[in-house]
Parts: structure tokens; sequence; C-alpha cells
């Protein structure tokens, strides 16, 4: 037993005052990111919710450099500063976008795809709460199949399924690739530790709580995200080359209704009409499930 | 062999030096190979690039000399001239000395970073060798880059390979004196391609005219963070932009400056503007950038009473510069700007500017569109413009159309 004194952040990289919401996800994601960073690092932040929690001008809740850039244009803004930094021989200063999902999957793919194709040292993060929650929670492709957001409104909530980033990522060959829950923080740290110390291009997306945006309250965050992994909707694992190794495993079976039932934005699928809409998510998450098991399968039987 | 090979796809050949310009040599080259290596012998740090024709030799032949050795640069190909121009802004916040290189639709999709990299107060330089917009078309004309004149770049006009390499030298001194980002434009095919006598100086010689970079207040300091570009309140940004506006008003001045030094260390002059046959007995003055300018230098050779104005600084428009140019015509005088360029208005750009930086004088000024999407302006064409000046203008005209 660990004295209740040992706290997991020894040094903070971060000041006091962060502009996020209750119960959002960036400032406990990028308070232990920090620290295990150290100062020596630069931080690219496309257009997102961070750009707002991180400070406007002359405010930083960072005790490191930090780049706002152009909302397609983190992973590029990110190479140039790579390499002006390799130029003057500073190649241990750590370059990582902190990026959301709208930046990553929507308007940013292309530079993110170009970055990850170069093999650019740089460390990108994606919070994936689902939404451009920073304008107001319209719909990404990221957005859940189900959810309501501003732009799939009443009847008119998402009947597409989001994209699967971790396969387009993975499809680059990157040398390590996770994804991480705030609810499971020692896996968390050990992935942010692990990507840190990799040469390359590394990736690691974490799902991102959202009150305002899930319609959920701000005490349920860290719970619902556990939720999210035990129901299998958002799982655990780590990719390398290609190579999958799911890293939790939930011992028993959880509905994702389980999950979803506490979020406001799926409400509407707990109508008796809608139970179709839950059984797709039900089969899906499955298959998804399914699909990752066969893919480490895989990955043991190619080493 | 290796060297041949160099040789041959950079159009590079190699003469004797004289003693026309001292620690020079004398070489054949096409204007994008000049631009390539003004950015080499300015000792260019970082090159993202992405083709797009006709700029592509440009980053070809950098592309190759970083390859070799023959610059000291890391060169990265890029996944679009959006991409390439946020890399070179990063790489400039990081404090490197930085080149890209594009063209038409490369400059467009890269507008909303131009925006970024001027308000973010970087020095850069990059060549743009202007063409138009779809439906494709990929010869000379200004429009893009004319577009572009409110991002906040300076922009030069080159009307040879060797003002394109001369520029360049000076537009990165410029740049770093001001924390201001420099367009050079040259002519698509007419200058990219099209081999010319060319001056190159010696390293040595430019680095005693371009001091290494340092750097500067928009640098990356890992020893003292700071958060560049965050959301600005508005008091802030409105104190920003004065700020801008103050140094860029001293672009005319200090360009002038520089294009003195520069003709001091290296014995080629260059003006902002440049006044050829204007004074009290002119009637009526062409007023040209880029290689049309030497066309109509030809021309008015057979017209005495006809001046050429060639614009080099574009933007911001060298005001008192044409003014003092313009200052002994007489009264009487007709001003005939000569456009390659389409901006969807009445007038064309060199007609808007001028007619600003002439606002209230008593100047007659008749617009002539020529030359768009590449089409040929020869000498007969200037000559219809003097004619059609003389006789019977109406305020904007089109020439030549088929």
């Amino acid at each position: 037993m660990k004295p209740a004194n040992e706290f997991l952040i020894k040094e903070e990289q971060v000041f006091s005052g962060a502009l996020s919401c209750r119960g959002c996800g960036w400032s406990l994601l990028v308070r232990h990111l920090a620290s295990l960073l150290g100062p020596d690092t630069v931080y690219v932040l496309p257009a997102s919710c961070f750009s707002i929690i991180s400070g406007p001008y002359p405010l930083s809740e960072l005790k490191a450099n930090v780049v706002h850039t152009l909302f397609a244009a983190a992973p590029a803004t990110a190479t140039g500063v790579r390499a002006a930094l390799d130029r003057q021989g500073k190649t241990k200063t750590h370059v990582v976008v902190l990026a959301g999902d709208g930046g990553t999957f929507d308007i940013g793919l292309q530079a993110l795809s170009g970055a990850a194709a170069r093999s650019e040292n740089i460390l990108y993060i994606v919070n994936n709460n689902g939404a451009y929650m920073n304008t107001g929670i319209q719909s990404s492709t990221a957005t859940p199949y189900g959810a309501i957001t501003t732009t799939n409104p009443g009847e008119g909530y998402k009947k597409s399924w989001p994209k699967d980033l971790m396969g387009i990522i993975a499809a680059h060959n990157l040398p390590y690739a996770a994804t991480c829950s705030l609810a499971y923080m020692e896996d968390f740290r050990g992935k942010v530790m692990r990507a840190r110390d990799t040469e390359g291009f590394r990736l690691l997306m974490i799902d991102g709580p959202c009150p305002p945006g899930h319609k959920t309250e701000p005490g349920d965050s860290i719970s619902i995200a556990r939720l999210a992994v035990d129901a299998r909707l958002f799982p655990l694992y780590e990719i390398e080359r290609q190579h999958y190794k799911m890293t939790y495993k939930p011992e028993t079976f959880l509905p994702v209704t389980e999950c979803l039932k506490h979020q406001g934005r799926f409400k509407h699928l707990f109508r008796e009409e809608n139970k179709v809409m839950l059984e797709d998510i039900q089969e899906h998450t499955d298959d998804n499930w399914n699909k990752l098991l066969a893919l480490e399968k895989l990955a043991q039987v190619l080493a | 062999m290796k060297t041949e090979i160099l040789e041959k796809t950079s159009g590079i050949r190699h003469k004797t030096e004289t003693s026309l310009y001292p620690r020079h040599q004398q070489l054949i080259m096409k204007g994008n190979y000049a631009a390539a290596e003004a950015a080499k012998l300015c000792r260019v740090g970082y090159v993202p690039a992405y083709p797009i024709t006709p700029q592509t030799t440009i980053v070809e032949r950098l592309s190759e000399m970083v390859a070799t050795g023959e610059m000291d640069a890391k060169y990265t190909n890029m996944d679009s001239e959006h991409s390439a121009f946020a890399a070179a802004m990063g790489a400039a916040l990081g404090g490197e000395r930085v080149f890209t290189a594009t063209a038409g639709q490369g400059l467009f999709y890269a507008h909303e970073v131009l925006h970024a990299i001027a308000h973010f107060r970087l020095p850069m330089v990059v060549a743009n060798v202007g063409r138009p917009s779809i439906p494709w078309n990929i010869w000379s004309d200004q429009s893009d880059s004319l577009s572009q004149r409110d991002t906040g770049w300076v922009q030069f006009y080159g009307e040879s390979s060797q003002e394109v390499l001369d520029t360049m030298i000076q537009a990165y001194l410029l740049a770093e004196q001001l924390n201001l980002p420099v367009m050079v434009v040259l002519d698509a095919f007419y200058q990219s391609h099209t081999s010319e006598n060319v001056w190159v100086p010696d390293i040595d010689l430019v680095d005693e005219f371009l001091p290494a970079k340092v750097p500067g207040p928009m640098s990356i300091d890992l020893e003292n963070p700071k958060a560049f570009g965050g959301l600005v309140p508005p008091e802030h940004y409105n104190k920003l932009n004065y700020t801008y506006w103050r140094d860029a008003i001293q672009v005319e001045e200090k360009a002038e400056q520089i294009a003195a030094d520069f003709a001091t260390k290296f014995g080629r002059e260059y003006h902002n503007v440049e006044a050829i046959n204007i004074g009290p007995k002119t009637k009526l003055v062409l007023v040209t950038v880029s290689s049309i300018t030497s066309t109509a230098r030809g021309v008015i050779k057979k017209y005495p009473d006809v001046g050429l104005l060639k614009i080099r600084l574009f933007k911001p428009f060298p005001k008192a510069s044409v003014q003092e140019a313009l200052k002994d015509l007489p009264k009487d005088a007709i001003l005939a700007p000569v456009e390659r360029n389409f901006l969807g208005d009445r007038e064309g750009a060199i007609f808007q500017e001028m007619q600003r930086a002439l606002y209230g004088m008593p100047i007659k000024m008749y617009d002539f569109y020529a030359g768009a999407g590449g089409k040929d302006v020869p000498p007969d064409t200037i000559e219809k413009i003097i004619h059609l000046a003389r006789t019977n203008p109406k305020e904007v005209n089109w020439v030549d159309i088929a």
C-alpha cells in the first residue's frame, strides 16, 4: 500500500487555472502528459477546446512553449518546428501536437497522414470527445452512431458510424499508436511514457469526457469513461508497426446500454421505437471488439 | 558523371569570371534555377516543398542541392502547399531561415497560412511563379500573387533571372530587419523556364551582405517558454495590427536603402520603381511589372515621348517612389498600366494601386488589360497600347482580344 501522500505527478508542468468546463478530460490529460514529458517540450495546438483551455493571450497554462496554429495544419506546423529544433541540435526536445477529433479525423487528416507517412519525430495526442465541442457540439466524423449534436439534432441524430482513425493511422506503419482512457490512469501513463520514449511519429487517442457535449454530469466523467472501456465501446490497445495488442480485456460482458444510458446525447435511443438502434450499436461494438481480437491474434501469428 | 547529370538537370553552364562583377561567376540559367541558387546563397536552412507547374524545378533543384550536400539544409516533401507553408511557419518560429516556392493554385491553397505567417511576424522569403486559377492554365499571369496583396506579405516582381536572384538576397535582409515575410514573383515560362545570363555572386560576398539568421521576437526559446498565437482579445488585436502597420510602412524606405547597399556591394542597381524616359517632354507613360517591362523597354526607343514606369516593389505599394518618379511629368501626360492580371474588377491591379498612389493629382490614366493566362505581349501589342492610349481610349481597354 502506497502512502496517501505519494502522488502520481511529482512535478507539475502546468499552472493552475485551466479554462476547461467542469468534468472536461483535457486538463487532466494535459496535466499528466506534461508532467511525464517535462518542460523541454514544444506543444503545437490547432483550433480545439484546448486552444482556449490553455489560455488566451497573454496567458499560458503550460510551462513550455506553445504554438497555436491553423485548424488543418498542426502536424505540418509541428514538422517545421521539429526541423528547426533538429537543425539546432535540440533533437531531445519533444514536439507534441494536442488536437481534438475535428482537427484530427476531419480537417487535419491530410496533414496528419502526411506527417505520419514521413515518420516525423512528433507525438500526436488526440482528445476524442466525439464532436466539435469548442464551437458548440457540431458533428465530426468521430461522432458516435446515434448521437445527437447541434448539427444532428432531434430525429436527425447521427446515422453513420465514426471513422476508424486507429485503423487509418495503423496503415501508416507507425512505430507506436495506442488508445487510452483517463479512467485507466496507470495504463494511460504507461502509454504516454512508451510513446515519449519511442522515436518517429507516434499517436495516442484518448477518450475525451465532455459533460456539455455528452449531456452528462461533470462528476460522472471518469466513471462514464470507465464504462466506455468496460462495455468495449472504447477498447484499450496498442499498435506497433501494424501489430495490434490489447492492453485491457474486460473480464465480464457489459452491455453498451450501461454506458450510453448515462449520456443525454443518446437518450432518444432508449425509446421503444429506437430499440433497433441500440441493437445495431451493440452488434457493431461486438464486431469491432472481435476484429481487434483477431488483429491481435494475427500479430501473434506474424511475430 | 554525377556532376554532369546535375548540370544537365540544373541547366547551369559555367562560364569564366570576368572583371565586370568581381567575386561573381557568369552563368546561364533559367529563372527557376536563379531562385534556387539564391536560396542556397542565402544559406536557407529549411525547405518544405510541394510540386506545382511551373515552380517545380525550383524545389527539384533545391532537393538536388541538399541531396548532394551542396546546400546545408533540410528539405521536406510535404503533402500540400497548405502544409508546406505551415511547415515553413513552424520552422520560422523555430528560428530557421526558410524558403519555399509555389505558383497559382498552390498560393491560393496556402492563403490562410499566408495570413498567419504575416501576422505572426515571421520573416521568410518565398518565390511565386505567377499563373492563374482554374479553368486550368499554367502560363504567365499575376492574378495569383496580386490576389494575395492583402495577406500582409511584401511583394517584389522580378524582370529578369538576375533580378530574381538579386531581389531574393535583398528580400531576406528586409524580411529579417522588419520581421515580415516577402514574396518574390517571377513570370511563368517567360522567366521560370527561359535561360538567361546571370551573374551569381560568391557565397562569401552574400555572407558579407546578409548576416546569419539570429532568433527574432517570435522565435521559440526553450529557456524562456511562452505561448505563440493564442486567442487575442480585441484591444490587443488592434494594437498588434497597429505595430504591423507601423513596420510595414517602413518597407518602401528600407527596401530602397537595402537596394542601395546592394548596389554598393554587388554593383547592380535596383529601385522600388524604375523611371525610364520620364521627364517634362514625356506625353505617355507605360506602367509595367515583370517581363513585359523588358519588351516595353525596347519599344519605347522608337517613341521619344513615351516613358516607362516599372514597378518592382508592389506591396506595400511604393506611393512616394511613384510620385517621385512622375514628378516632372507635364499635366496633360497620360499613364497606361499594362495588366497581366484579372481580379474580377473593372480595373486591373496596377491601375487600382496607381490611382491610390496618385489620388488627387491631375494625371489621366487609362487601363490596358493584355496578356492574362500567358497570352504573349509582343512589341506589336505594346505599340497598339501606345496608339490606343493616344487616340481614343476608354478608361479600361482590352487589347488583342481574339
